[in-house]
């Protein structure tokens, strides 16, 4: 999985040159809230979505740190709500790449403006937000469905399923 | 308790993952503020083993771009040449009548002064890569620290200004494109000489410029002024495409279409000369800046 969370950042900006920022998939994004859904290991999750977000930092003009902040945070957001919400099919995840994405997008210009003197949140424009949240969503369920596939050949194990918790509780008569 | 225990450790990974993210921005953000920044030992490394990986992930893309390119060139390359031809000529004539009027003007002086100015030793560098995050503009190149590349370096093209350096490892460097929120450099309008700031928009290029009266019009060449010595005056930046009404506001902006076409850049030229003046790279707006150049931050 090393392999993918490091070559995805190069596959992005490889992309970059035939498809406009606004129109093109934030593929490293999505293959964390990919990874969120399908790995199993918490920890090791972790470390990829942070390593992810590294490579991002360095092959784009980010801070050093800014993407691996925000993919920790968005793993996190990810594997707390598909804990809680099914997230099996492909209308939750379009909504909920949806959400991932305009909050992302206010995490970065946020992060940037708050790092910044000078710089303005002008960016949060829903021209250019609108977008990104539009293609982000429609991409998540072929992103998610790549990623499971390969989790599924790494680990050789069936993905995206969580082993289902029975409440048990005493009977008091 | 294993399930605590289990969630405690999440919790502090969770904790030390994103401090050390955090740490590295303020690092990051304090090597950019001092002039900019010769990225750390592991991460260099990790740019140098990841350039020659990325060139290959670039390979199939890149013959589909310049296959596509040379078909497109094909259908209407001999209609071109005629018309190349035709402003050859034209460009030439002009050219000769503008030497007569410098001669005459005697300003070839200044010209000589501005040739010496351009004889820095430059350095061809590939594009590797663009920006990794749909937020930014900036482009990875295949030459670094051991090739005497350093951050605060210009980047241009033959067609005009590029960008500026703004991280480099030993083999790679990371340049900072003239589109990118954070950059602005000082223009003058070749024309009438009126001065302003040239922004990106992640986009596209702004002209900024001060004056009811600044005489910008549609197709008006913009150059670099050179005063902050990052650039050397002279180089194309773009054409003015529509100019904003005159209003009660003092600053006016104009649209520029940029003379690089930076969705179809392959090769750079970098200036190996970096500007004794890079702390004005960084300045804060709103404080008395003479020549914001690309770097000054703006907004993402």
């Amino acid at each position: 999985m090393l392999v993918i969370v490091f070559g995805v950042p190069m596959l992005e900006g490889a992309l970059a040159p035939f498809l406009p920022a606004a129109f093109r998939p934030d593929l490293p994004l999505l293959v964390v809230f990919a990874l969120a859904l399908a790995w199993r290991n918490t920890a090791t999750g972790l470390v990829l979505a942070a390593v992810c977000g590294f490579v991002v930092d360095l092959f784009s003009g980010a801070l050093l740190g800014q993407h691996a902040l925000l993919s920790v945070l968005a793993f996190v957001a990810s594997r707390v709500l598909s804990q809680r919400v099914s997230m099996i099919g492909a209308l939750p995840q379009i909504v909920f790449a949806a959400g991932l994405t305009a909050v992302h997008a206010i995490g970065v210009v946020g992060l940037t403006t708050f790092f910044t003197p000078g710089a303005d949140l002008a960016l949060l424009r829903p021209g250019v937000v609108l977008p990104r949240v539009a293609v982000n969503a429609l991409a998540a369920p072929a992103v998610n469905a790549i990623v499971a596939t390969l989790v599924t050949w790494v680990s050789g194990e069936e993905t995206g399923r969580r082993p289902l918790r029975i409440a048990t509780r005493s009977y008091v008569p | 308790m294993t399930e605590i225990r289990s969630r405690v450790l999440l919790a502090g990974l969770t904790a030390l993952l994103a401090g050390f993210a955090l740490v590295n921005m303020v690092v990051d953000r304090r090597a950019l503020a001092q002039g900019g920044r010769e990225l750390s030992w592991w991460s260099g490394l990790a740019l140098d083993v990841a350039v020659p990986i990325q060139k290959f992930v670039a390979i199939p893309f890149e013959i589909a771009r310049v296959s596509w390119g040379e078909y497109i060139a094909l259908q209407g390359v001999r209609r071109e040449n005629g018309d190349l031809r035709g402003k050859l000529a034209e460009s030439e004539d002009e050219n000769l009548q503008l030497r007569e009027a410098l001669l005459a003007s005697g300003r070839l002086d200044r010209i000589a002064e501005m040739r010496e100015e351009f004889d820095v030793p430059m350095l061809r560098a590939n594009l590797v890569g663009l920006d990794a995050s749909t937020w930014f503009r900036s482009v990875l190149i295949d030459r670094g620290r051991n090739h005497g590349v350093h951050s605060g370096m210009p980047l241009i093209s033959e067609l005009g200004v590029v960008g500026l350096v703004t991280a480099t490892s030993r083999n790679a460097a990371k340049g900072m494109l003239l589109l990118d929120r954070q950059s602005a450099v000082s223009a003058v309008v070749q024309r009438s000489r009126d001065r302003g700031v040239v922004r990106g928009t992640g986009d596209g290029l702004v002209f900024e410029f001060v004056g009811r009266d600044a005489d910008v019009a549609p197709g008006d060449l913009l150059i670099t002024s050179g005063l902050g010595g990052v650039f050397p005056k002279g180089l194309r930046i773009g054409v003015v495409a529509t100019v904003e009404e005159a209003s009660a506001q003092l600053q006016r902006e104009a649209t520029v279409d940029p003379v690089v076409d930076f969705g179809r850049l392959e090769q750079v030229f970098v200036m190996l000369r970096r500007s004794s003046t890079m702390d004005l790279l960084y300045a804060t707006e709103g404080g008395d800046q003479p020549d914001p150049a690309p770097g000054a931050k703006s907004g993402p």
